[in-house]
């Protein structure tokens, strides 16, 4: 891996992390911010800014591509790279959660 | 048709924060924001009093897929109204909003389109500036006369100005940047 990308994505911003893991399927923007949502209870909505501008630099980076677009509205999916990254916060995140219930409840 | 005003305000291309507060205490006064054009021209039209937020996004990938870029902000009940100087222009109704929100929902992300701004514009701008005054500044001081030295004084207080400018910016964006990291 880049040694820019592991700069940048490791580790991930919350919203980096969510949408990331919401194109492992199909999605647009839109769409990411409603299942976030949905996933957080309403915690996390991730706004048009944030949004566009993270699908943007994670294209020129590489972590997702373009499928298609439908009804003015562009579709994104997570490429093998995106995978990568995500495996490597998803072990992070990991370690955080299984730290806290060791050392503290 | 309504009744329409125009004003003229000057907001350097890192002020974009007070330019959102312009817009909105207009709208809460009854003008509402229709168009401004070069060099800081703004066009109201008369409506009722509300309270609405105005939000700059600077973001030329946006700008290369317009009707998608306006599309993403509209699904979150953003309006899109124009575009000025690489910056689009958005408002929402506080109605409409469960909270106070703005376009961008983390620092992270604010950082980041603060660096568009700043490494897509301002250093371009800096470097044009300087490639175009200081050849001036050395061929006027060259010249030694009067003409000469005061076209020299007004060249480098033009410099000056922008450097200033230029400055407040940088530092402004380095601030943003320690806050986030």
């Amino acid at each position: 891996m880049d040694a820019h990308i592991k700069k940048v994505y490791v580790p991930m911003t919350e919203t980096g992390f969510y949408i990331l893991l919401c194109l492992r399927e199909e999605r647009h923007g839109y769409s990411i911010t409603r299942k976030v949502e949905e996933m957080t209870d309403g915690e996390i909505v991730i706004k048009p800014g944030t949004m566009y501008g993270s699908l943007s630099k994670m294209e020129k980076d590489g972590l997702i591509h373009f499928v298609r677009e439908e009804e003015k509205r562009r579709i994104y999916h997570i490429t093998e790279l995106g995978t990568e990254v995500l495996e490597l916060e998803k072990k992070r995140i990991e370690r955080l959660y299984r730290n806290v219930k060791e050392n503290w409840l | 048709m309504s009744e329409r005003k125009r004003t003229f305000k000057y907001f350097t291309i890192m002020e974009y924060e007070e330019e959102q507060e312009y817009l909105r205490s207009e709208h809460k006064r009854g003008w509402r924001f229709l168009d401004v054009i070069f060099p800081g021209i703004y066009t109201f039209e008369r409506c009722e009093p509300e309270d609405v937020v105005y939000q700059l996004d600077y973001n030329k990938e946006g700008r290369k897929y317009m009707a998608e870029y306006t599309q993403m902000f509209r699904d979150s009940g953003w309006e899109h109204i124009c575009d000025f100087v690489g910056y689009s222009y958005f408002r929402k109704a506080v109605s409409e909003m469960k909270e106070e929100e703005e376009i961008f929902n983390d620092d992270s992300s604010k950082l980041d389109m603060l660096r568009r701004v700043f490494y897509g514009r301002m250093v371009p701008l800096l470097v044009i500036f300087v490639l175009i005054i200081c050849p001036q500044l050395y061929v006027q001081l060259s010249f030694g006369t009067i003409v000469g030295i005061s076209c020299f004084l007004m060249y480098a207080a033009l410099l000056l100005i922008y450097l200033i400018v230029f400055i407040k910016c940088a530092l402004k964006y380095h601030d943003l940047k320690k806050k986030v990291r």
